[in-house]
This record gives structure tokens, sequence and C-alpha cells, in this order.
């Protein structure tokens, strides 16, 4: 299998903080690579790097070959992230947000397109709301609709699970087996061992700016991972 | 083509957020009125003192009510962190200047032609057939007004004293934009000949040119430190 994302001993400070030490890392296409570690660890700042809204301190990386300083729009054109943030303006419907999302990157769906996304989330019925009246998992959902459509080679989540519901977990996992079955590649981030054990090929576990890598296996037999 | 899809895009969005919400054009719109409504009560209503004075009041109303409206225009993409989707975006991010440009600039403009009628009701002006020249010059004046204030929004969005930056950053490069639609406006509405104040607008197109294209360069290393 070709090497997706590769990071080669990368590391990140903020002001005199170390959040990152030499973090070297190498996910192949198709596989699901979840990060786990305590909070503040730098899983966010790690996968943020990756999305190429952080520049590491020292090191580098490549995401599909391309390298992280030098072909950064190769990169995200090539990659999607569902972090923290909804990325929705609060006055736009969930269609005209999911419009204007996937618009912006060059690429018009069709009506029959976006409902089929939003159905396949579970908020299809939802599509004429204003995005300032979704909750947090709709939200989440919604980001996921977006992913669905743009077709990422390279999926990055930050806290995979974060505000969904036990169906919208079941449609992640979901979402996810599909995804790299086709090919695509995912690094997420998560607190959720068992939930993440379903879907995930590898598992890293970051703590005081240092990564362990571990098989799923191990990871669910551990009492503690952190 | 995608270059001018994306500035389609933003100017759509930004265009139905405020037709929407309302909350930018409402706090415009009033401010303008009591700009309107003091100068009125504040001079006499005399033809030539109105005619000497009344360039100063328009721009005054148009200036400040550009500083209410330009200065929110970059809070909506912080609210839900849409600064980081566009910084992730593989495109080139000067069409995502444009595109609030363009969405600022039409706003601006429909608020100032909405305006119009009320100078025309409380100062008793005759100045209907001007009104595609004065249209004219707002329209080079907010061009430049835009493009300046879509850049210094961006630019102090992300700051804590952002009320107090911004018009510090705006006011002192929008002098030459202030001294040319001035200028202009009193030319108008003198009955001067269009050769007497033509090089006004001449000097308001080239600081267009230079704002527009600086800002579209610079916008590039604001998104993506």
């Amino acid at each position: 299998m070709a090497t997706a994302i590769r990071g080669i001993e990368l590391s990140k400070s903020f002001q005199h903080f170390q959040v990152l030490q030499s973090v070297s890392i190498e996910i192949a296409s198709g596989e699901c690579y979840a990060l786990f570690g305590p909070n503040g660890a730098g899983k966010t700042t790690l996968l943020r790097i990756f999305a190429t809204l952080h520049r590491p301190s020292a090191g580098r990386f490549e995401i599909m070959g391309f390298d992280g300083n030098r072909e950064r729009a190769k990169i995200r054109a090539a990659i999607f992230l569902i972090g923290h943030g909804s990325y929705l303006y609060d006055d736009l419907s969930v269609k005209e947000n999911i419009q204007f999302a996937i618009g912006i990157r060059g690429w018009n769906p069709t009506d029959l397109e976006i409902k089929k996304a939003l159905d396949q989330v579970g908020i299809g019925r939802f599509s004429k709301l204003r995005s300032r009246y979704l909750s947090a998992g709709m939200k989440k959902r919604l980001s996921i609709a977006k992913a669905l459509l743009v077709r990422p080679k390279v999926l990055i989540m930050d806290e995979a699970y974060a505000a969904l519901d036990e169906l919208g977990v079941a449609m992640v996992n979901e979402f996810i087996r599909n995804f790299t079955k086709e090919g695509g590649t995912v690094l997420m981030s998560s607190h959720d061992r068992a939930k993440t054990a379903e879907v995930a090929h590898r598992v890293g576990v970051l703590n005081r700016s240092v990564l362990n890598e571990m098989s799923v296996e191990e990871m669910s037999a551990a009492d503690a991972i952190f | 083509m995608q270059f001018f899809s994306v500035i389609r895009w933003i100017a759509w969005k930004d265009l139905l957020s405020e037709y929407r919400n309302r909350e930018n054009i409402s706090s415009m719109f009033f401010f303008a009125i009591n700009v309107i409504l003091i100068f009125s009560f504040s001079f006499s209503l005399d033809p030539e003192t109105i005619k000497e004075i009344m360039p100063g009041i328009i721009w005054v109303a148009f200036g400040f009510t550009a500083i209410i409206g330009l200065g929110k225009s970059f809070l909506v993409e912080v609210n839900n962190d849409c600064m980081e989707y566009f910084q992730m975006l593989p495109i080139p991010k000067g069409a995502i200047y444009l595109g609030k440009f363009l969405g600022n600039f039409l706003f601006m403009l429909s608020v100032e032609i909405v305006l119009f009628p009320l100078f025309v009701l409380f100062f008793n002006l005759d100045i209907l057939d001007q009104f595609l020249k004065l249209l004219l010059i707002s329209t080079v004046a907010t061009i430049g007004l835009s493009a300046l204030g879509t850049l210094f929004s961006a630019l102090t969005v992300q700051i804590r004293a952002r009320e107090v930056m911004f018009p510090i950053l705006l006011l002192p490069l929008s002098v030459p934009i202030f001294i040319g639609a001035v200028e202009a406006t009193r030319g108008i509405l003198s009955g001067d000949a269009f050769a007497l104040y033509r090089h006004w607008i001449e000097l308001l197109v080239v600081f267009d040119v230079i704002f527009v294209v600086v800002s579209f360069w610079i916008f590039e290393f604001i998104l993506d430190y």
C-alpha cells in the first residue's frame, strides 16, 4: 500500500511549551489510524499540522506524496478536516451551507446529490433549516455530509465521536469503513476506545509530546492507555 | 473559471446573510440618519451654505457608516471558525478577498443609494438631474473604501481591540478617497463643468486600483500565515 500520510520528526512549540517532540508517523492509503491521549497531549496540534493549519517548528510531513511546506495547495485539494469548528454560517440553511462549502471548492453538487448526502447522515428533513438552530450533533453530521460530497483522499477527524448520539456514532463508523474500503485514509483522534476499535487499523497514543504506537488489540486489552 | 466562481460564492453568501439578519444594515442606516438629522438642524438651509457644506456632510455620513459596516465584515467568518475553512481551501486566497470586497461594495453602495433621497429631503437639495454623476462618484469612492475596509477588517478581526484598531488603520489611508470624493461632489453640486472636477475622479480611480491590487496581494499572507 502507498503511504498517504508521513510525518518525520515533527515538533511543535507554542511560546515555550513543547506540544510535540520528534513525532514520526506513517499511515498507508486505505488505513484508519486513531490517535489517543489525554487532554493537552498534542492530538489536535498534530492533526492541524497535517491539515495545513499549523506549521511544524521542526520536522517535515507529506500527504499523498506532496511536501507539507512547498505543496500546501495540492495537500489542501486532497484532504478534508472535520474539526472542532462547524464552519457553518448561521443565517444560511443546511442546504445553502453545503452548496457554499462545496461550491467554493469548484464543484456544484446537484440537489439530488445534496439530498442523498444529507439523508445518509440523517438530517435530510432539516435541509431548509437555518444552521443557527442545529444542535452540536447535527452540525457534526452536516460536516460528515460535506465530506461525503467532497470525497477527499485523506479525511482528518478531530474527536470523531464528539457530540454524536449512538446512531450518529454508528453512522460515522459505517462511513469510515466504506471510506477506507474505497481506498481513502482516515486519521482521527478519539477518547472512546470501544467505538474506535470497531474501525481503526492502528492506534497511536500521544502522551507528554511523544507518540507510542500499538495495535488495536493491544489498546483494547490494556487497562489504561494513558 | 474557479477563481470567479469563488468570488461569486463569497459575495452571494455575504449578501444573503446580511439580507436575512439585517444586523449591519440597520445599525449603518440609523447611524446615517442620525448624522443627517444632526447636520440638518445645525446649519441654516440657504442654498449657498448648503452647496458649501453638503459635500462634507454627505461624505462624513458615508465614511462613518462605512466604518460601522466594513469593520464587522469578517466577524461572521470567525464565529464558527470559517476562516479556518477558507485557509484549508485549495484555491487562491485572493479570490476570497475579492468575493468579500464585492459583497461589501454592493452592500455599501446600496446603503448610499437609499441615503441619497434623505439628503434631498432634509437639505432641500435639487440634485435629481445630477443623480447619475453623484452615483458615479459614490461608486468610485466606495470601491476604494470597500477595498481598504475589507483588508483591515480581515487584519483586525482576530484581535481584541478590533473596534479601536479598525478605524485607526482605515481612516488615515482613506484620506485621499475622502478628499477626491468631497471635491468631485462639490463640483457637481456647484454645477461646474465635468472637465473642472474630472481630475478628482481620475485620482479616485488611481487609488481604487492601488488599494484593490495591494490588498489582493497582501490578503494571501493574512489568511495563510
